[in-house]
């Protein structure tokens, strides 16, 4: 096998048009990791300056009510990932900057997509792009013609008479060209470590080889049946068609169907039909800012029990912090049935899609490379998670100063100091370790290498049949 | 030796060879003659192991093909009429291939030795065979066959194509291999070329061996007549 992989590496190696086509691949290759790498960074340093800029804002509040503050709110930027300069996953068309304010969760603004119109149409120059779409297509075009050259030029025959048998021989042109895009591989992963060497941590060895992996056996997919179909039929043309016909199917159609039809199985409620509900809800609770509300009153009347006093002017803390507190208090529950429930759909949706692997590998290879760069969906949600809690965070600090800072009931004029301002803590966004999300992935890996195996079974048992005369 | 006894063929409702018969024994040269379709590729194809007979056994070396395919084709040389070589590789390269393919390790100098003893130019032997006639290709495809130390040597149509120097050299190079003790079989449309090289010479017609003759029996022209006698009945 070794001798028949050394030869066809040869082939590669000295054909001219294989040289130049690879030469302009790399380089192409090159400038999307550069690029890519450089957008990260310029995305990081900007999400630096404007987190400084915001957070300065913020600790310069000379004096303030703290109610007052919570309305005046702060942003929270959604941190550039450099594992995304490999793979941009739904980054670019999710936004990345979001208002944390009382009373309201905000939704993400400010997508990359909704304000270029190359990225809209095409999605970013990033080496996923390159490695989802052109390096299987260059195996395909690699690929088809490896077996039936050698049955048309009689080759076969001669190969098999020196002692190969032709499931050595499928084999060994599949490995030469699956090494092909392994390469490829192997030098982005190089190119994307040299580039971030300082910021090379456990987790994202772990992440990028996972990357790795997922890749590799989707191209022994892709070069296992396109040398099996060179194999088997007669002519490489046919060959190439049935490939090429796999290919479009893989990536563009079935895709987008299984995708619609997920969306079809586990809709997600419309905007509108979210906020209406949300406010429908909403209505049902306090209302922090109505005095006169039925359940404020309620509150008021069980607080004054439990201190003991006759009215609002006789307690020792401030009744309007705890209302907006209650009113807060409701509000989260209200976003959690309904985010919950969205999170609930779109990890029903997420399952759903996940089993379009059985019949498209694509679609495995697309849920892990995104997923294991951290920019699918997940881990989105998991952001969007996080600034929710700190939310929550940020605002009860604000309501329990109004409520026990030393102010009085209706007095909105009472300030708290810089200090105290300063003292509530900035958004930390702490990227989601690996080994907690690992199951979510698990299915497509499994899928992938079912597919490997399939493939290795398909030209085992399918090669018996090859017609050498 | 070769063997063939009452050997049938037939693919679909064509009926590509009736009951064959045919021996080629230690340091022979058995041409067979006839026109396209008579069953000349077809015979070699069931001695590779490539076709299997509807009937009847064929061995070499009283190794039954279907038997032990491998072992019968470990003895077997084989030269197409056209030998398709690796156009990216050198003579040399090629050589090399198909010998490590059959686990010979050959230094460069028994490859050069094998071919030059085959008539393969020594200039010509590390350049690429892209730029090779097909007499040069044919030369290497017969060095692959001798490195091999094959037993039988088994061509289809080898001169066709050849210029009259290159055809000369190759009826030179099988009669050296015979005179060593090879058995060879060659398959071929060239009855001149085949009345000179070979000891034995069978007709073949609609896949029925309709003779068998010694070469020294019959001059060149008695075996034309004889021929197109045979192929116009």
């Amino acid at each position: 096998m070794l001798q028949i992989i050394k030869n066809e590496w040869r082939f590669l190696v000295r054909s001219r048009i294989f040289l130049g086509l690879s030469i302009a691949f790399i380089l192409t290759l090159l400038v999307s990791i550069f690029l890519g790498n450089y957008q990260t960074k310029k995305q990081e340093q900007t999400h630096q300056n404007a987190k400084d800029h915001v957070r300065q804002q913020w600790v310069s509040i000379d004096e303030m009510n703290p109610h007052s503050a919570a309305h005046y709110g702060t942003y929270v930027f959604k941190p550039a990932n450099l594992l995304s300069s490999l793979d941009e996953g739904v980054n670019s068309v999710t936004g990345n900057v979001l208002r944390v304010e009382g009373h309201v969760q905000n939704e993400i603004i400010h997508s990359e997509a909704s304000q270029m119109q190359a990225i809209s149409r095409f999605g970013k120059l990033k080496p996923s792009l390159l490695l989802q779409y052109i390096v299987p297509l260059l195996l395909i075009f690699l690929a088809f013609n490896t077996v039936s050259s050698e049955k048309q030029s009689g080759r076969l025959k001669l190969l098999i008479l020196q002692g190969a048998k032709p499931l050595q021989i499928i084999l060994s042109k599949t490995f030469s060209v699956w090494l092909y895009g392994v390469l490829l591989l192997v030098f982005v992963v190089i190119i994307y470590g040299i580039l971030n060497i300082d910021s090379i941590t456990a987790e994202v060895l772990i992440r990028t080889g996972l990357f790795f992996l997922s890749y590799t056996l989707y191209y022994f997919i892709v070069s296992g049946l396109t040398v099996f179909f060179s194999a088997r039929w007669q002519n490489a043309t046919l060959a190439l068609t049935s490939m090429l016909g796999i290919w479009i199917i893989w990536t563009i159609f079935l895709s987008n169907i299984l995708m619609s039809s997920v969306e079809k199985w586990h809709p997600l409620p419309s905007r509108n039909e979210f906020q209406s509900a949300m406010k429908e809800d909403r209505s049902k609770g306090l209302d922090g800012h109505n005095p006169k509300d039925k359940r404020g009153l309620a509150l008021k009347e069980k607080v004054l029990k439990e201190y003991g006093v006759d009215s609002l002017s006789q307690l020792p803390i401030n009744f309007d912090g705890m209302r907006m507190q209650a009113d807060e208090d409701y509000g989260n529950s209200v976003w959690d049935k309904h985010f919950g429930n969205n999170r609930n759909v779109l990890q029903k949706q997420k399952q759903s899609f996940q089993l379009g692997g059985i019949v498209n590998p694509f679609i495995s290879l697309q849920n892990t490379s995104m997923g294991f760069m951290a920019s699918d969906n997940l881990h989105h949600q998991e952001f969007l998670l996080q600034v929710e809690n700190y939310r929550r965070v940020f605002i009860k600090m604000l309501n329990d100063k109004q409520t026990y800072g030393g102010s009085k009931t209706g007095n909105w004029s009472w300030k708290e100091d810089n200090t105290f301002f300063k003292s509530v803590p900035d958004f930390d966004h702490k990227p989601i370790k690996f080994s907690t999300i690992i199951p979510n992935y698990l299915l497509d890996i499994v899928l992938l290498a079912i597919w490997s195996i399939i493939v290795v079974l398909l030209i085992r048992f399918g090669t018996k049949k090859i017609k050498i005369v | 030796m070769i063997h063939i006894q009452d050997v049938s063929k037939s693919f679909k409702d064509n009926l590509a060879i009736q009951n064959l018969n045919l021996e080629v024994k230690k340091g022979e040269i058995l041409g067979l003659l006839g026109a396209n379709g008579a069953g000349k590729s077809t015979t070699i194809n069931m001695l590779l192991g490539f076709l299997k007979p509807d009937s009847g056994t064929v061995s070499i070396n009283e190794i039954d093909t279907f038997k032990n395919v491998q072992g019968v084709r470990e003895q077997i040389g084989y030269i197409p009429e056209n030998v398709n070589l690796y156009p990216y590789l050198t003579g040399i390269e090629n050589l090399d291939y198909f010998c490590r393919l059959a686990g010979l390790n050959y230094s460069k100098d028994e490859l050069q030795d094998f071919l030059t003893v085959c008539g393969l130019q020594s200039e010509a032997h590390h350049q690429r065979v892209s730029g090779y006639s097909k007499g040069m290709r044919q030369k290497v495809g017969i060095a692959i066959a001798y490195a091999k130390n094959a037993e039988v040597y088994l061509l289809d149509e080898p001169a066709s194509g050849l210029d009259p120097l290159a055809s000369n050299e190759l009826s030179k190079l099988l009669k050296k291999l015979a005179s060593e003790g090879a058995i060879i079989l060659m398959a071929s449309h060239d009855i001149f070329r085949v009345r000179e090289v070979c000891h034995r010479i069978g007709i073949l017609k609609n896949g029925i061996l309709v003779k068998e003759l010694h070469s020294k029996d019959v001059s060149a022209n008695e075996l034309e007549n004889l021929y197109l006698e045979f192929m116009q009945n």
